[in-house]
């Protein structure tokens, strides 16, 4: 006999792997997304002049502590039936997921980017243009100097996005399909749901697995960013 | 070729810093621009290297006002013309992908990209102009080395190598040995005249009146906010015409 909290809940791999799956799609996407955002947007607050920078650096910083479970409740707003994405149809659903990690992911990306590509030194970026590079080319010069900062926005991004438990909850609904896969289950929210239903153990399991999700990102982006590393 | 300062008037809010600064750099030749520190000359050179627009007065070269022509005709511009730093200004990458930037930066950018991935997965190979620009200055063993770990003497002659690699028409130094030992200043020196004899026009901004005596052929004095005197080297040190250039020369000017 199979002891009952086994029994009764699905503990199989196919489980684990769905929500696994759906963690890392949903946080990977959102971050992909962001940086492409928040990269430019770092390097224009960065280097350019104009009127209210300081508002929009203060919109940034504020934007990294935001509140997730209102970042949820927003995002919910926007695709239910009465919000202006409504028709779309993405009431818990792994895009309107996507759409409140990016939400959260983005400030943080931006914020830290923004610190790395402002220690870059003018003299190197003066280099760049006097060798006859254009503007998009001292840019590139600024990413690549600033890389093992711009990793650790990433990084950052990315840790923020993969332990969420507020707005995915609010906005993806903590789903499981019928065959006992994921649609809108992370790692997070099933932990979450496993705790409150006593199962410690498998909470535990989902916990372990991810730090250890964590650790490997981490692992792999302080990887490609390390100084002098990868430009011989 | 000849990049030329015509009449220029520049300053940075209330503070003039060129009243009228006229001075050619033609190929062939070295012009050394001597003064006191703070005198300008880093800026002249910056505008020389179309940093930015003198505030009046113009800057020409082969005749045409550059200031006054296509965004894409400037750059071409700008690509005839390198440039040197005090402090080496290295990226942070390998001794040969800084003196290959600014022919990559001339690149399609598909070719471009494609270079990048090679260098990402394995090393590319070890010919080419950029090559040999770092052969000129001695450094063709270091090829692989990280820029960054580089002394400082290293890293100024790789500076060089990364302005001579694309074969700039002309090529400006601002106080490029200024903190480099005697065995590195004379390997720059003699990467100078090396580049003068193949034609290449050279200015070299330098607080130091023996540089100036070793390399140029000729000599603007940079004091206040004009150019005092140009003239053949020789003249210029031995006879030169103001008492105020008499006076730098000689270690006795106050400032």
């Amino acid at each position: 006999m199979l002891p009952a909290f086994v029994a009764e809940f699905p503990f199989e791999w196919n489980y684990i792997r769905s929500i696994i799956h759906v963690s890392l799609y949903v946080s990977l996407v959102a971050v992909a997304l962001s940086t492409l955002v928040s990269l430019p947007v770092a390097l224009l607050v960065g280097f350019k002049e104009f009127r209210g920078k300081g508002l929009v650096t203060s919109v940034i910083n504020t934007g990294m502590g935001f509140p997730s479970v209102v970042v949820g409740l927003v995002v919910l707003f926007t695709v239910s039936n009465q919000g202006p994405l409504g028709s779309f149809d993405l009431v818990f659903t792994p895009e309107a997921m996507i759409m409140s990690q990016f939400v959260l992911a983005t400030p943080v990306i931006t914020g830290v980017g923004l610190a790395a590509v402002s220690s870059v030194e003018q003299n190197v970026r003066d280099a760049a243009f006097a060798m006859g590079g254009t503007r998009v080319d001292v840019a590139v010069v600024t990413i690549k100097e600033a890389r093992y900062g711009i990793a650790t926005a990433v990084l950052a991004g990315f840790g923020r996005a993969i332990s969420e438990v507020g707005s995915v909850l609010i906005v993806g609904g903590n789903i499981a399909s019928a065959d006992g896969t994921s649609v809108t289950r992370t790692l997070t929210t099933a932990i979450q749901l496993e705790a409150r239903q006593g199962r410690f153990e498998t909470a535990m399991i989902l916990g372990a697995i991810l730090v250890v999700l964590v650790l490997l990102v981490n692992a792999i982006v302080v990887r490609l960013g390390r100084p002098g590393g990868g430009y011989r | 070729m000849t990049l030329e300062a015509v009449d220029v008037h520049h300053g940075y809010g209330d503070e003039t810093v060129f009243d009228g600064v006229s001075l050619s750099v033609s190929p062939g030749e070295v012009v050394a621009i001597i003064g006191p520190s703070g005198v300008g000359k880093s800026t002249l050179l910056r505008l020389f290297a179309l940093f930015g627009s003198p505030d009046h007065g113009s800057i020409t070269y082969e005749g045409t006002d550059v200031w006054t022509v296509s965004e894409n005709h400037r750059l071409d511009i700008r690509r005839r013309i390198g440039m040197v730093f005090q402090d080496a200004s290295l990226f942070d990458a390998s001794v040969k992908r800084n003196a290959e930037y600014g022919l990559r930066v001339r690149k399609p950018w598909s070719e471009r990209v494609r270079h990048e991935l090679a260098s990402l997965v394995g090393r590319t190979n070890g010919t080419g102009p950029a090559v040999e620009a770092l052969e000129t200055v001695g450094l063709e063993d270091k090829l692989e080395q990280d820029a960054t770990s580089l002394s400082g003497g290293e890293a100024q002659r790789v500076a060089f190598a990364r302005a001579l690699a694309y074969e700039p028409d002309v090529l400006l130094l601002d106080e490029p040995t200024s903190d480099l030992d005697p065995r590195n200043t004379a390997v720059l020196e003699e990467a100078i005249l090396e580049a003068r004899d193949r034609g290449i026009g050279v200015a070299v901004a330098t607080h130091d009146m023996h540089q100036a005596e070793r390399v140029a052929d000729r000599v603007a004095v940079l004091l206040g906010d004009e150019i005092l005197e140009v003239g053949e080297t020789g003249t210029v040190f031995e006879a030169p015409r103001d008492e105020r250039t008499r006076n730098f020369i000689n270690g006795e000017l106050v400032y």
